[in-house]
């Protein structure tokens, strides 16, 4: 399997992959920005998205944990925004994509989202600090291509 | 006073100052309004205003099917004792004849059964518009005197007019005096209260519309 | 009488026009606003009555523009406004209503309400009675240009990551661009996958657009708050960008008052029409899309419904497009009972979001929501406000709902056909 470069690659690769891969891939993309969260509901519902063997209520209650998650995490219409702290609400929704079923993606890749929403928690670090230089997109590849090669 | 006097009372300087309180009280309370004005809409226009104003006069009586589900006691009861009030003023034989002599024309009444029966409706129907005031909880937390007032300065009229058509209890004459009485403080009464609305509706309705129908929303 | 009371009071008093005057001569006390309002149906409270919410206006209105009611306020006999009136009513005006306007729909003397409880804000907020998370929000907004201090830094950073991801770029501060795209800070913070979106639309579609750094901001706390000099000063802000960069039209995101402030309010509160054009984005999208400039490609099989923001559609006038751009990628899609202009809030908008203490009722009204949805069982529900997005997911969670919110902008972006 050839390294994976770029994003148009990346998301069609993701989109091949069946539901069960994709989630957990997405779980992976998660567990490398799990740092960024404070919630340590995030890190349980993690690791059943990571399981390939869970069962459809675990995955269902982990779905609805997380949503619980990303609710508490998000920044209020109005209130004074914090970067860091928006940071885990991105964790949240990657969280909440990866143990989202193919069907109700709106890319159709429940992975692609996680990526996304991976990435986004990454730009939020970033825009509160003053010096930190931008991470590039090569470890979703790399998480991708070794799930892959495995 | 003798029931002649009475009656010429009613009749004569009764019905006069009820008339100017009625028209100038009216007239005051247009006017005002009007005189606020209201700033030109500056935003660029989606729809017409004078359009959907004028169309929402009219559309405003037909409530949609979710709105007609929640509230239908109000609206069926509305509609009853308006109509009602509505027959019984203006095809009702003699009435027509004395509005004739005032405007100077008249037009075809309705047969005195058909205006009897509606006329008994309309009193049903605010007799039970009442009942709702006071059982339903938005009705009973809105309502003031005002409403009592109004609720009883229209169904006096109503009621003292049917007692009259039958001649039920006293002398005819008395039950007319009666009820021209209470026409009388009915239209004494209009300019103060809510009974306005008879007339600010339109402006109301207008404005609306007109609202809405600038931002292209038909309503 | 206190300096804020008498400034509250100037304040509705300069509020009443013939239109205040004709409503509130006509209302007949029937109650069918409070039916048609979510925050009385789902509570059963009757102060929240939506004509009830407009007493502050009322009484300065019959004590100060009707000769009748002069004359009685000469003789003592009229109701005043004062601060135990305003402070009592402040969660009616701001907890308890989002502006939606649904009983100006129902109103049959053609009362619109909801625009009388806006203007009611104007007295509330002159006076000191309005929520503490409006005020923060406002002062934000004011001073650092967004209501949740989000500055030019941030989105910025926001760009560059939409700028990789997509591989495009996203034009800022280029003069004669034709549209000039706005942003709320909901989006930026909560949503940035719009801005995503949006470019790849944009460029798909081959538009000539940009994003002013020194106004992105769409989000306008003032109208919220019902304090028109801040409105206003927001809106300004945005004209002199739109007036820098040359553009023809000004678009307004995803969000309800936003579309509102600027569209509608916005030529009102600086005094003179715009040199320039407001559209939403779905009303731009809609007109990409008659142009044939617009394709996409597959549809949707889930089962999907259209929640419409009230401010966009009832309010804004927005309700046909968002349908006509569904149609090109819904298979399945079902309207809610009570949809269109009568379609019920999602319980957020006007403020109520930001306002913690209504956080509660808030959650309590999405019962209304939750009832139209039972009733047609979606798969997932398509809106066009991050507003009411969020605050959706909130309600849906609360409710052990299991359906996602999908953003429409979004959609299109992921059908658009390669070309």
């Amino acid at each position: 399997m050839s390294q994976i470069t770029n994003d148009a690659e990346f998301k069609r690769t993701l989109q091949g992959m069946d539901p069960v891969q994709q989630r957990v891939v997405a779980a992976r993309f998660v567990e490398h920005v799990l740092p960024l969260s404070t919630d340590e509901r995030i890190a349980r519902v993690t690791r059943v998205a990571a399981d390939k063997e869970a069962s459809a209520e675990e995955l269902s209650g982990a779905l609805r944990t997380a949503k619980a998650a990303t609710m508490d995490s998000h920044t209020r219409c109005g209130s004074e925004g914090n970067w860091t702290e928006q940071a885990g609400y991105f964790v949240s929704r990657a969280a909440m994509a990866a143990l989202t079923p193919c069907e109700q993606c709106t890319s159709g890749s429940p992975a692609w989202q996680a990526a996304m929403s991976s990435r986004m928690a990454q730009t939020s670090i970033l825009i509160d600090s003053d010096d930190a230089t931008p991470v590039g997109n090569e470890w979703q590849y790399d998480i991708l291509s070794n799930y892959l090669n495995s | 006073m003798s029931e002649i006097e009475f009656l010429s009372w009613i009749r004569g300087p009764g019905f006069q100052i009820a008339t100017i309180v009625l028209v100038a009280g009216v007239v005051i309370r247009i006017v005002e309004i009007l005189l606020l004005g209201r700033k030109t809409n500056l935003a660029e226009a989606k729809g017409s205003e004078m359009s959907s104003g004028l169309r929402t006069v009219v559309t405003r009586m037909i409530p949609d099917a979710g709105t007609f589900r929640r509230s239908t006691f109000t609206i069926v009861a509305g509609y009853i004792f308006h109509i009602g009030l509505f027959v019984t003023i203006f095809f009702y034989a003699p009435h027509i004849l004395l509005l004739k002599n005032i405007i100077g024309f008249g037009w075809p009444s309705l047969p005195t059964q058909v205006v009897d029966a509606l006329a008994m409706v309309s009193i049903i129907a605010l007799l039970a518009v009442l009942v709702h005031r006071f059982s339903n909880k938005v009705l009973r937390f809105l309502t003031n005197f005002e409403d009592l007032l109004v609720w009883f300065v229209t169904i006096a009229p109503l009621v003292t007019g049917y007692v009259a058509f039958h001649r039920i209890g006293l002398p005819p004459s008395t039950l007319l005096g009666i009820h021209i009485l209470s026409v009388e403080l009915l239209m004494v009464v209009f300019p103060f209260t809510k009974l306005m609305h008879t007339f600010t509706l339109f402006m109301a309705r207008w404005y609306g519309g007109a609202i809405s129908g600038y931002r292209g929303v038909a309503s | 009488m206190s300096a804020s009371l008498e400034k509250g009071i100037n304040a509705l008093k300069e509020q009443v026009d013939s239109s205040v005057a004709s409503f509130f001569s006509s209302c007949v006390h029937c109650g069918m606003c409070a039916d048609a309002c979510l925050f009385y149906t789902e509570t059963g409270d009757p102060e929240r009555t939506p004509i009830n919410k407009t007493e502050p206006l009322r009484r300065i209105w019959k004590s100060e523009y009707t000769l009748f009611g002069r004359v009685g306020k000469m003789l003592g006999l009229t109701k005043k406004v004062d601060d135990k009136l305003l402070a009592d009513w402040e969660t009616l005006v701001y907890d308890s209503c989002t502006l939606c306007g649904r009983c100006s729909m129902v109103c049959p003397v053609g009362n619109d309400i909801a625009l009388m409880i806006r203007k009611t804000r104007e007295g509330m907020a002159a006076a000191g009675h309005a929520p503490e998370g409006l005020i923060g929000a406002t002062t934000r907004a004011v001073t650092i240009g967004s209501p949740m201090g989000v500055k030019w830094p941030a989105l910025e950073a926001q760009i560059g990551h939409v700028e990789k991801d997509t591989g495009m770029k996203v034009p800022v501060d280029v003069v004669g661009a034709e549209y000039m795209l706005l942003l709320s800070s909901m989006e930026i913070m909560n949503f940035p996958e719009f801005i995503d979106a949006v470019t790849r639309i944009f460029k798909h579609a081959g538009i000539s657009w940009t994003i002013s750094s020194e106004a992105f901001e769409a989000t306008n706390s003032g109208i919220q708050i019902g304090v028109s000099d801040i409105a206003a000063e927001l809106v300004q802000r945005i004209v002199d960008a739109a007036e820098k960069l040359k553009v023809k039209t000004v678009i307004s995101p995803e969000c309800g008052h936003a579309y509102m402030a600027i569209r509608w309010e916005g030529p009102n509160l600086v005094g003179k029409p715009f040199s320039f054009k407001v559209r939403h984005i779905l009303e731009v999208l809609d007109e990409l899309r008659k142009d044939g400039r617009l394709k996409t490609t597959g549809m949707e099989s889930q089962k999907l419904t259209y929640h419409d923001p009230c401010q966009i559609s009832r309010r804004g006038g927005v309700i046909d497009e968002p349908r006509h751009l569904i149609d090109m990628i819904a298979g399945n899609f079902v309207e809610m009972p009570d949809h269109g202009k009568m379609n019920w809030c999602c319980g957020a908008g006007g403020g109520v979001s930001s306002n913690e203490r209504a956080d509660e009722i808030r959650l309590k009204v999405f019962q209304r929501k939750k009832d139209q949805l039972d009733a047609i069982k979606p798969d997932a529900i398509i809106s066009a406000c991050s507003n009411c997005r969020i605050h959706l997911e909130d309600g849906l969670e609360e409710y052990g709902m299991d359906i996602p919110l999908l953003s429409l902008t979004e959609m299109l972006a992921e059908h658009l056909a390669e070309d």
